[in-house]
């Protein structure tokens, strides 16, 4: 019994979890960078000058950029990009990504015998 | 009857004046709308009927459903499970209110399910375990853990079922002319009885019978509004994009003036923070809901657990493509000028009234609105009293408890859940996404670490999994707490405490783990096995 039973989503073991580690990776770079990076993006593309004034909870009031950017006032099918590409492309993104990662791992499940 | 009006009446009073969400009577003039009533009443008696025919056999049933439903099947299932008063009423009144940053919600709730499928589905499907609590109670190896995690789904129910109980009343006090108190119980009391009379196998049916009536009654109604305001009719979720770009810009009959940009900038309202803070507690609360987790277990085949998942979210994405299309309309129509009342959890319907469309269409999404509440309320009393009954009584307490007393047990459970919520839905402390958003920051701070670790680092000790449930119920509790106008309520909004909480629960868990005795090697080999069996 010298196995190495250790069980680390870092250090994954034997072919088949290597294999599908690697590719959950994958996905989940896409899923974070699609939703949280495009949030990054807009803020950093926002025209400088158009600001708004917060109040904030705790009554301090900040100034920030209100997020005017090419992005924002570009249309695609008619919506503000940003706004279709947020309710609507991100969640058929998601769809997609997990229909990948279903076909991915039957098909990984049947090669390496795993039900 | 009329005494009761009174008391009850006396009672709404007594309770609204201290609340600032107080919820508005919908239906001042106590008007009994006739055709959206025959409408609602026969959609419960449909259910009713569906729960009847397909009633639990055993306790096998009961928690299971007998393991055989099938993927679309299962999808829709997860879907009406899923989507509830919070998703049909509560998210199109938030985006109305709050513009681009309400879209975190709606990222938030399908985004968690690339998390849930990719590391948890198949692992806790193969794990095979029936509950939550099951799980925790067998990887971390410990009675205290298995407790605690049932009582924290019982208070996940708990909160969950709050916001839909204001979902139910606010409905039928429209629908009935009778007053929001009243509503509550009425309406709650239905849904106690077809708990009750099925179990999740009636529940598994039911729900596929809802997500029908869901979808039918959110699509069908839209295609009206948009072709009364004059935008793309014929697939309205494009067509409200033109709408939303005149809302910011003018055009389509709202003069230059009139234009409201913070309706569509994504940084007008709030801060790039927040967004993140609140889509990310979102997304770690799907992952670490216990009775969305336990669907995975009516299914016979991990890959059946899987394909469930990109079925549901297919099935909840119809209506998310849609909400904030009733958010559009309905802000459209406000900057027109249309004269109505806007309550923001009746958005939906509002939106159909601000149309101008004749009344059964706005009794179409009332009756759709209770039907989501239905199938989320049915799911949480189910997830609540098996926690009772199957981990905490037959478990814990009496493990040589027989078939019969722990159906019993199941069902005082259920009542007693139901009951409860009912007092404390009579005065409702937030808006219901709200409401609901503190359900899932508690799921995320909770379970998804638990989860998480158990399943993907076989070095987490039983100490660590107690020690990330203090912490995480802390987090949670505590950020309800904290004065409205400090700093630390700045940075961990109560409803997206996840954002502080689950890299301390993490961090947490890892440290204790470090310091107490590595799990035994059974544990060890079974979940070796969960990943790579050779």
């Amino acid at each position: 019994m010298n196995k190495d039973l250790n069980i680390n989503f870092f250090k994954p073991v034997g072919d088949f979890m290597k294999k599908d580690v690697a590719m959950k990776k994958k996905l989940l770079v896409i899923w974070f960078v699609a939703v949280y990076g495009f949030l990054f993006l807009l803020k950093l593309v926002a025209d400088p000058n158009k600001t708004v004034e917060l109040t904030l909870n705790t009554g301090e009031k900040i100034t920030q950029v209100s997020g005017v950017s090419f992005l924002t006032e570009t249309q695609f099918l008619g919506f503000p990009f940003h706004y279709w590409y947020s309710s609507q492309f991100l969640i058929a993104l998601f769809i997609f990504l997990c229909y990948v990662y279903c076909r991915f791992i039957d098909k990984l499940e049947s090669e390496y015998d795993k039900k | 009857m009329k005494k009761m009006m009174h008391w009850g009446l006396s009672l709404f009073f007594v309770l609204m004046s201290t609340n600032a969400f107080a919820v508005a009577d919908l239906n001042p003039e106590g008007k009994f709308k006739v055709v959206p009533a025959i409408m609602m009443i026969a959609l419960l008696i449909l259910f009713i009927l569906v729960g009847v025919f397909s009633k639990a056999q055993n306790t096998e049933d009961y928690w299971a459903a007998g393991r055989g439903v099938g993927q679309i099947g299962g999808g829709m299932a997860i879907a009406s499970n899923w989507m509830s008063a919070a998703s049909y009423l509560g998210m199109a009144g938030l985006i109305y209110l709050k513009g681009y940053f309400a879209i975190s919600y709606v990222l938030g709730w399908t985004g968690g399910y690339v998390l849930l499928l990719v590391l948890m589905a198949g692992q806790v499907r193969r794990y095979g375990k029936y509950t939550a609590p099951d799980f925790i109670g067998d990887r971390y190896y410990s009675t205290t853990a298995r407790l605690m995690s049932a009582l924290i789904v019982i208070t996940i129910s708990f909160v969950y079922s709050v916001g839909q109980y204001k979902g139910i009343g606010m409905m039928f006090n429209w629908i009935f002319g009778i007053n929001y108190q009243t509503s509550v119980v009425v309406g709650t009391g239905v849904v106690l009885a077809y708990v009750l009379i099925s179990g999740m196998l009636g529940a598994t049916k039911n729900m596929q019978v809802q997500y029908v009536v869901i979808v039918i009654t959110f699509f069908l109604p839209l295609f009206f509004i948009a072709s009364k305001l004059g935008y793309f009719s014929a697939v309205p979720q494009i067509g409200y994009g033109a709408a939303v770009y005149d809302i910011g810009h003018g055009g389509n009959g709202i003069s230059a003036a009139a234009t409201d940009a913070s309706y569509y900038l994504p940084f007008a309202k709030y801060t790039a923070y927040h967004w993140f803070a609140l889509c990310i507690t979102l997304m770690l609360g799907t992952a670490g809901l216990p009775h969305v987790i336990g669907r995975f277990y009516v299914v016979p085949r991990v890959s059946d657990a899987r394909w469930q998942v990109v079925w549901g979210l297919f099935c909840i994405a119809l209506v998310y493509w849609t909400a904030p299309a009733y958010a559009a309309f309905a802000k459209f129509s406000n900057l027109l000028g249309t004269a109505g009342t806007i309550t923001p959890d009746a958005i939906v319907v509002n939106a159909a009234e601000l149309a101008g469309l004749p009344e059964w269409f706005a009794g179409f999404l009332a009756a759709g609105g209770v039907s989501a509440a239905f199938s989320t309320v049915g799911g949480l009393l189910m997830a609540g009293s098996s926690a009772f009954a199957h981990d905490i009584y037959f478990r814990v307490l009496n493990p040589n408890a027989s078939e019969e007393s722990k159906m019993k047990i199941a069902r005082v459970g259920t009542i007693i859940l139901g009951v409860s919520i009912i007092v404390v839905a009579l005065n409702p402390p937030a808006l219901i996404a709200q409401i609901t958003a503190v359900a899932f920051a508690l799921g995320a701070n909770t379970f998804f670490p638990l989860f998480l670790l158990g399943l993907w680092w076989s070095r987490t000790t039983k100490e660590a999994a107690i020690a990330g449930m203090v912490v995480g119920l802390v987090v949670t509790f505590g950020s309800m707490l904290i004065p409205k106008a400090s700093i630390l309520a700045y940075y961990i909004p109560f409803t997206s405490s996840a954002i502080v909480g689950v890299p301390l629960v993490l961090a947490t868990m890892i440290i204790v783990s470090m310091m107490t005795p590595e799990p035994s090697s059974e544990i060890k080999e079974l979940l070796y096995k969960v990943h790579n069996d050779e």
